[in-house]
C-alpha cells in the first residue's frame, strides 16, 4: 500500500467514523461515498501475526481479493500478536461487540465455548470433505456435542538440530531416547554448544516441551474424568528427577528467561545445538542463507534437521496447538462468516495458503498429510503428521477451562523450573500438585 | 558551585554526572546503533570475536524504511499525536477548573470532592479495563480514538488538579480581591487574571499529561481493534513481534521515532516545565 | 499594578447587569460545583461505575461471557490461599520499596548536580527527561535486548571491564616487581577463563531478574524525580545558603539542615504519587519477563491480568486487583499524614 493511498484511506475512515455519530445520509455525504447498493457484505477476521509472514500477505492480498469475487464477502483480516489475543477476546466477549471470526489457540476455543456460535454444519462438512479431523481439534473444537469452532490447522514442534555438531559427538542419527539426549547434551555442553529450551513463562515452547515431557515419563495432570488429580506419581518425580540432571548437564542456563523467541535467536546464531520449536528457525534460515552461517561459513540451513521430542518410559507425545477459528456469537455476520470459512477451507483455496506455510503447520484433518508441499522440503517432511501422537494440556482429562487455568499459570512448567534451579524433586512436585488441587477443586 | 581544589569539582560535580548521563542515556545510544545495524551483524551472540556492541561499520537505513513501508506507522503516529492532544486538552480543562475550585473557593463537600478525586488515581487499570469495556460499548465508542480520549483523563486529571491546585494556592488572594474590588465578577477575574498567571503550571502539566497519554498501553490495547486506530506503542509491538521474531531493527527504529515527538516538545518547553513545577511547589 | 487596575476596570466596565447565570458564577459556592462539575462527572462516569462493576465482578463468579452468581467474599479467601498470589504481593511491595528509595537517592543527587550552573545545562536538562519521554513498553524491549542472555551488551561490557581491570592489576604488579618477563606475560595472557563464562542469566536467575526490573523502573524514574526535584530546590533561596555558609556550616551540614527540611514536602507529595504508580505497574514487567521466571517478579498487576485475560476468569482477575486496594490505602494514607505533619511543622 502506497503512502497516497493510505492517507486517504485514514481520511475516509476518520470521515466515517465522525459521520457515523451524525446519522445515516450525514454520513454518506461527508465521506464522499456512493452508498452501495444494497448492503456489503464484510467479515471482520482477526488472527495472530503469522510465523510465516509469506502467509499473511497471501491472506491479505490474494485472498482477500478471491474472497470478493467468489462470495462477495468483503474480508478484514487483521493480525495481532498471539500474546494479545486473549484480550481482544476477552473485551469483545464483555461489550458484545468486535471482530466476527477470531482465531483461538490451543483450547482457548473452550474458555469462550459459551459465546461462541454453534458451527457443527460447516465443521462436519470439511471434516468429511477432507479426510477427518485428528483427535486434538476435535477435543479443543467441540463443546456439549457441538461444534463451536471451525478448526483451521495445527501447528507441531519438533526438534530442530545441528547434524553436523551431533555427528561431532557421534551421534549420526538423533538421538530417541531421553538417555541418549542426556548423553549427547552432556558432550555437546562440554564443547559450549548446549541444548537449549525454555522454562520461562511463555505460552508456545514451555509447555510444548515439558507436557510431553511428563507425558513420556508416564506422569499426568489428572485422570480421565477430569477432577481427580494424578500428579503426585512415581512417574512424574521420576520425569522431575531426570529433568534436572538434563538440565544441569546438558542445558543452556538461559533458558529460564526465555520467551519464545529467544531458542531461535539462540540457535540461529549458533550458541545452542538442539532445541524444540516450530519450523520457523529453520524457514527463517532458509530464506536468509547469507545472514544465518555456520561457524566455517557454509548456510546454516543445510545443517539443520529435524527430529521428534524424545521417547520416556511411558511413550512419545508431543503438545501440538490446534487452530480453531471462532464465530463469536455477537456477531451480526455469523452467516457470512459460515460462508466464509466453508469457501476458506475450500480445497483449492485453502491449498494455497498451506502451500505458503511451507510446512511449518499441519492441515487439522488428515488429508493434508498428503499434500505436495510436504515433498518440496525433506527438511521439514517430518512435521507433516505429527498431530497423530498430540496430546492435549489437561490430560487424561478434557482440554477444558481448569486445563487452562493450569497453562496459564505455568503450574507444570514452573514445577520443573523450581527443581532446575535447586528445589527438592518431592518438594516441586507437591507444590505443582497442591497447586493443582486448588484449580481442579478435589 | 563547589568551592576548592578542581579535583573536588571533578569527583563530587563532573564524574557523577557524567556517569549519570551515560547510564540515562547509554539505551537510546543502544537503540540508535541497533536501528541502523544491518541484519547479519544483529543476530551475533556477545561472546563472539567481532562483537562490536558500540558500533557497526555497516550502517543502513533498512529497518527505518521496512517500519515506514511495511507497517502503518505513519498513521500510528497520527494517532498517538492526535489522542494525546485531546485528552492533554480535556484534563488541562478540567484541572485547571478544579484546580481553582478546590484551592480558592470555599463550598460544601470541597474537602471530600478533593480527596476523591485522589482517590481515583489509587483504582488499577487492570481492574477497571474490563466494565469499562462496557461502557465503551454502551456509547459506541469501541475502536474509535474517542474511547481513548475520554478514559485517559482519568488518571491524567488528578495529577493536573494537583499540579495546578499548588499553583493557585501560591498566587496571592490580593490579586483577586483588586479586581473585584474594581467590580469585576469573580468568573472574570479568574479567566483574566488568574489564569494568565499560571500558565507555566499549565504548562507542565500539559507536558506532563501529553507524556502520559502518548506511553499509555493498556486501555489502547484492549479498546482499539483495526490497525489503522492503533497507537504507537500498541501498533509497534503488536506488528513488529511476528510470533517466533522479533524485528528488532525495526522495533528499535520504531521506538526512537515514536518518542521524537515527544522528545520536539519537551526541549520546547522544558524550562516553562521546570517553573512550572516550582510554582506550584512554592505553594 | 497600574497594568492590573486598568485590566479590572476594563473588565468592570464590561459587566452592567448581572443575570441568573452571572449570580451564579459569583457566587462562590455554586461556582466551585459549577467549576468542578465536568472533572465528576468524567471521574463518576470511567472511574467510579467501572469500580462498582469491578466489585461486582469480585463478588460473583463471573467468567468470559458467562454472567455469574454472587458469592460474597469466596473469591477473596481462594486468592489469599493462592500461594502465588502471596509471591506477588510480595514482590509488588518488595519492588515499590527499592525502586522508591533508589529513585528518590538518586533522583536527588542528579538534582543538586543540575542545580549548578554550567555550560550546556539547559541542554542537559531536556536530554536527561529522554527515559521518562519515551514510551515504557518501546524502552522496555530495548532493555529486554541488552539484557538477553545471548546476546546482552551488559555481559561484555562487565566481562571486558573485568578482563581490563585484571590486566591493569597485572600490569601494575609488573611493574612494581620490575620483572619484564611478568608484564610481557601480564599483556599476552588469555586470562578470559579466569572469569568463566561470564554469562549473567539476568532474566532467568529470579534474584537476578528481579534486579534487571528494578534496574529498568529506575532508569525511567530518577528523571522524573530529578527535574521535579530540581524545582523544588529552585525555590530555595540561595540567601539560606550563603547565611548558613557564613556560620561556617560545610556543605553536608548545609544540606542536612537547610536544602533537606524545605525541599522535604515536595518530596513526599512526588513519592507519594509515584509510589501509587509503582505499586500498579504492568507495562514493563509484562514486557521483560511475563512475570517470570517462576513468578520471581510476578506483580499483582500483571498476575490480575495473566488471570483474568488467559484463564478468562474475570472475577478471580477482578479479586486480585482489588486485593491490593487496602495494602495501597494505607501506605497513602501513612504517608499523607506525613506530609500533613510536615507541612504544619
Amino acid at each position: 500500500m502506497g503512502q497516497v493511498d493510505r492517507r486517504r484511506f485514514l481520511r475516509l475512515s476518520w470521515a466515517g467514523a465522525a459521520a457515523a455519530g451524525a446519522g445515516g445520509l450525514a454520513g454518506i455525504l461527508a465521506s464522499g461515498r456512493a452508498p452501495a447498493a444494497g448492503q456489503e457484505q464484510t467479515v471482520h477476521w482477526v488472527r495472530w501475526s503469522d510465523f510465516v509472514p509469506a502467509s499473511d500477505q497471501l491472506l491479505k492480498g490474494k485472498l482477500t481479493e478471491e474472497c470478493k469475487k467468489a462470495t462477495g464477502i468483503k474480508l478484514r483480516l487483521e493480525t495481532i500478536n498471539a500474546n494479545d489475543i486473549q484480550a481482544r477476546v476477552t473485551s469483545a466477549i464483555q461489550a458484545q461487540t468486535g471482530p466476527d471470526v477470531i482465531m483461538s489457540l490451543g483450547n482457548w476455543v473452550q474458555l469462550y465455548a459459551t459465546s461462541l456460535a454453534d458451527v457443527s454444519d460447516v465443521a462436519e462438512e470439511i471434516g468429511k470433505a477432507q479426510g477427518g479431523y485428528y483427535n486434538v481439534s476435535k477435543m479443543v473444537g467441540i463443546y456439549k456435542g457441538k461444534w463451536v469452532g471451525v478448526p483451521w490447522a495445527i501447528v507441531g514442534g519438533l526438534v530442530a538440530y545441528r547434524k553436523s555438531w551431533f555427528a561431532e559427538v557421534g551421534y549420526d542419527k538423533f538421538p530417541t531416547s531421553w538417555e541418549q539426549w542426556h548423553d549427547a547434551g552432556k558432550k555437546l555442553k562440554a564443547k559450549g554448544r548446549p541444548i537449549g529450551q525454555t522454562l520461562g513463562h511463555t505460552f508456545g515452547d514451555a509447555p510444548g516441551f515439558w507436557y510431553a515431557w511428563l507425558w513420556s515419563f508416564g506422569g499426568k495432570e489428572v485422570e480421565a474424568d477430569g477432577k481427580t488429580v494424578a500428579l503426585n506419581s512415581k512417574e512424574t518425580l521420576e520425569s522431575v528427577k531426570f529433568a534436572t540432571r538434563f538440565w544441569t548437564d546438558c542445558c543452556d542456563p538461559g533458558g529460564l528467561a526465555w520467551d519464545d523467541t529467544s531458542n531461535n535467536r539462540a540457535f540461529l546464531s549458533g550458541t545452542i545445538a538442539a532445541t524444540a520449536n516450530g519450523a520457523s528457525i529453520y524457514l527463517e534460515a532458509r530464506k536468509k542463507p547469507d545472514t544465518y552461517q555456520t561457524e566455517k561459513g557454509a548456510p546454516m540451513k543445510d545443517d539443520i534437521q529435524h527430529a521428534p521430542l524424545g521417547t520416556g518410559a511411558g511413550g512419545h507425545f508431543n503438545l501440538p496447538i490446534p487452530f480453531t477459528d471462532m464465530v463469536m456469537g455477537y456477531s451480526k455476520n455469523q452467516k457470512a462468516a459460515k460462508e466464509f470459512l466453508r469457501w476458506v477451507h475450500s480445497k483449492p483455496v485453502f491449498e494455497e495458503w498451506f502451500t505458503s506455510q511451507q510446512g511449518y503447520t499441519d492441515g487439522a484433518t488428515k488429508d493434508w498429510e498428503k499434500d505436495p508441499v510436504w515433498k518440496v522440503d525433506p527438511v521439514l517432511e517430518p512435521f507433516k503428521n505429527l498431530p497423530e501422537a498430540g496430546r492435549l494440556a489437561g490430560y487424561a482429562g478434557p482440554p477444558n477451562q481448569k486445563a487452562a487455568e493450569v497453562v496459564t499459570k505455568y503450574i507444570i512448567v514452573d514445577m520443573y523450573a523450581k527443581a532446575v534451579q535447586g528445589m527438592k524433586p518431592e518438594d516441586a512436585v507437591a507444590w505443582a500438585t497442591a497447586e493443582c488441587k486448588k484449580v481442579y477443586g478435589a | 558551585m563547589i568551592e576548592g581544589a578542581r579535583w573536588r569539582r571533578w569527583v563530587f560535580f563532573y564524574l557523577p554526572l557524567t556517569a549519570f548521563v551515560v547510564s540515562l542515556l547509554f539505551p537510546f545510544y543502544w537503540m540508535i546503533v541497533t536501528a541502523v545495524r544491518p541484519d547479519n551483524e544483529l543476530y551475533r551472540p556477545w561472546n563472539a570475536p567481532n562483537y562490536a556492541p558500540f558500533w557497526t561499520l555497516h550502517p543502513t537505513l533498512e529497518h527505518v524504511r521496512d517500519l515506514l513501508n511495511d507497517t502503518l506507522f505513519g498513521t500510528w503516529m497520527l494517532n498517538t499525536m492526535l489522542i494525546s492532544l485531546a485528552a492533554t486538552a480535556i484534563s488541562l480543562f478540567c484541572g485547571l477548573l478544579a484546580g481553582y475550585a478546590l484551592a480558592r473557593l470555599k463550598f460544601p463537600f470541597a474537602g471530600s470532592i478533593g480527596t476523591g478525586i485522589f482517590i481515583t488515581y489509587l483504582v488499577p487499570q487492570t481492574l477497571l479495563f474490563i466494565p469499562l469495556s462496557d461502557i465503551i460499548r454502551n456509547f459506541h465508542l469501541g475502536d474509535s480514538p474517542w474511547a481513548l480520549i475520554l478514559t485517559y483523563p482519568t488518571f491524567l486529571i488528578p495529577f493536573c488538579t494537583w499540579l495546578m491546585m499548588g499553583y493557585f494556592k501560591s498566587i496571592p488572594k490580593e490579586l483577586e480581591e483588586c479586581a473585584r474590588i474594581d467590580g469585576a465578577p469573580r468568573w472574570k477575574a479568574m479567566l483574566y487574571i488568574i489564569f494568565p498567571v499560571a500558565i507555566p503550571g499549565i504548562l507542565s502539566a500539559g507536558i506532563f499529561a501529553f507524556t502520559l497519554s502518548w506511553n499509555e498501553f493498556i486501555y489502547a490495547l484492549v479498546f482499539l481493534s483495526s490497525p489503522e486506530q492503533k497507537t504507537v506503542p500498541v501498533g509497534v509491538t503488536s506488528e513488529l513481534v511476528r510470533g517466533d521474531v522479533f524485528y528488532w531493527g525495526e522495533l528499535m527504529a520504531g521506538a526512537l521515532l515514536g518518542s521524537i515527538p515527544v522528545a520536539f516538545v519537551y526541549s520546547f518547553f522544558v524550562e516553562y516545565y521546570v517553573s512550572g513545577i516550582t510554582g506550584s511547589v512554592k505553594g | 499594578m497600574a497594568l492590573l487596575s486598568d485590566a479590572s476596570s476594563g473588565i468592570a466596565a464590561g459587566t452592567a447587569r448581572r443575570g441568573p447565570i452571572t449570580r451564579l458564577l459569583e457566587d462562590e459556592r455554586r461556582l466551585g460545583i459549577a467549576l468542578l462539575a465536568p472533572t465528576v462527572i468524567l471521574l463518576v462516569l470511567f472511574i467510579a461505575y467501572p469500580f462498582v462493576k469491578g466489585v461486582e465482578l469480585a463478588v460473583t463468579d463471573t467468567r468470559v461471557g458467562v454472567p455469574g452468581p454472587y458469592v460474597g467474599l469466596d473469591n477473596f479467601v481462594h486468592v489469599w490461599q493462592d500461594g502465588i498470589f502471596r509471591v506477588a504481593v510480595w514482590n509488588t511491595c518488595l519492588y515499590t520499596l527499592v525502586t522508591t528509595i533508589f529513585k528518590t537517592i538518586l533522583g536527588l543527587w542528579l538534582a543538586l548536580l543540575l542545580n549548578r550552573s554550567f555550560r550546556g545545562k539547559a541542554f542537559m536538562r531536556a536530554f536527561i527527561l529522554l527515559p521518562f519521554i519515551i514510551p515504557t513498553v518501546l524502552s522496555t524491549f530495548a532493555w529486554k535486548w541488552m539484557f538477553d542472555p545471548t546476546f546482552s551488551v551488559i555481559n561484555w561490557v562487565i566481562l571486558h571491564l573485568g578482563l581490563m581491570s585484571a590486566k591493569l592489576v597485572a600490569l601494575t604488579v609488573s611493574a612494581v616487581v620490575n620483572f619484564p618477563h611478568f608484564s610481557q606475560i601480564a599483556i599476552d595472557a588469555d586470562l578470559a577463563p579466569l572469569f568463566g563464562s561470564g554469562r549473567i542469566n539476568w532474566l532467568g536467575d529470579p534474584t537476578l531478574a528481579m534486579i534487571a526490573v528494578i534496574i529498568v523502573n529506575v532508569w525511567r524514574g530518577v528523571p522524573f524525580y530529578a527535574i521535579s526535584l530540581l524545582a523544588g530546590l529552585q525555590t530555595i533561596s540561595p540567601e539560606l545558603h550563603e547565611a548558613a555558609a557564613i556560620d561556617g556550616a560545610g556543605p553536608w551540614q548545609r544540606f542536612r539542615h537547610v536544602t533537606w527540611p524545605l525541599l522535604l514536602p515536595v518530596t513526599m507529595v512526588i513519592v507519594l504519587f509515584s509510589v501509587i504508580q509503582t505499586f500498579a505497574d504492568f507495562q514493563l514487567v509484562y514486557v521483560l519477563t511475563g512475570g517470570g521466571p517462576a513468578n520471581a517478579t510476578q506483580l499483582f498487576a500483571t498476575y490480575a491480568y495473566q488471570i483474568g485475560i488467559g484463564t478468562g476468569l474475570l472475577s478471580q482477575g477482578a479479586t486480585i486487583s482489588l486485593a491490593v486496594f487496602p495494602v495501597l490505602l494505607f501506605v497513602v494514607i501513612v504517608q499523607l499524614l506525613y506530609i500533613r505533619r510536615v507541612e504544619t511543622t
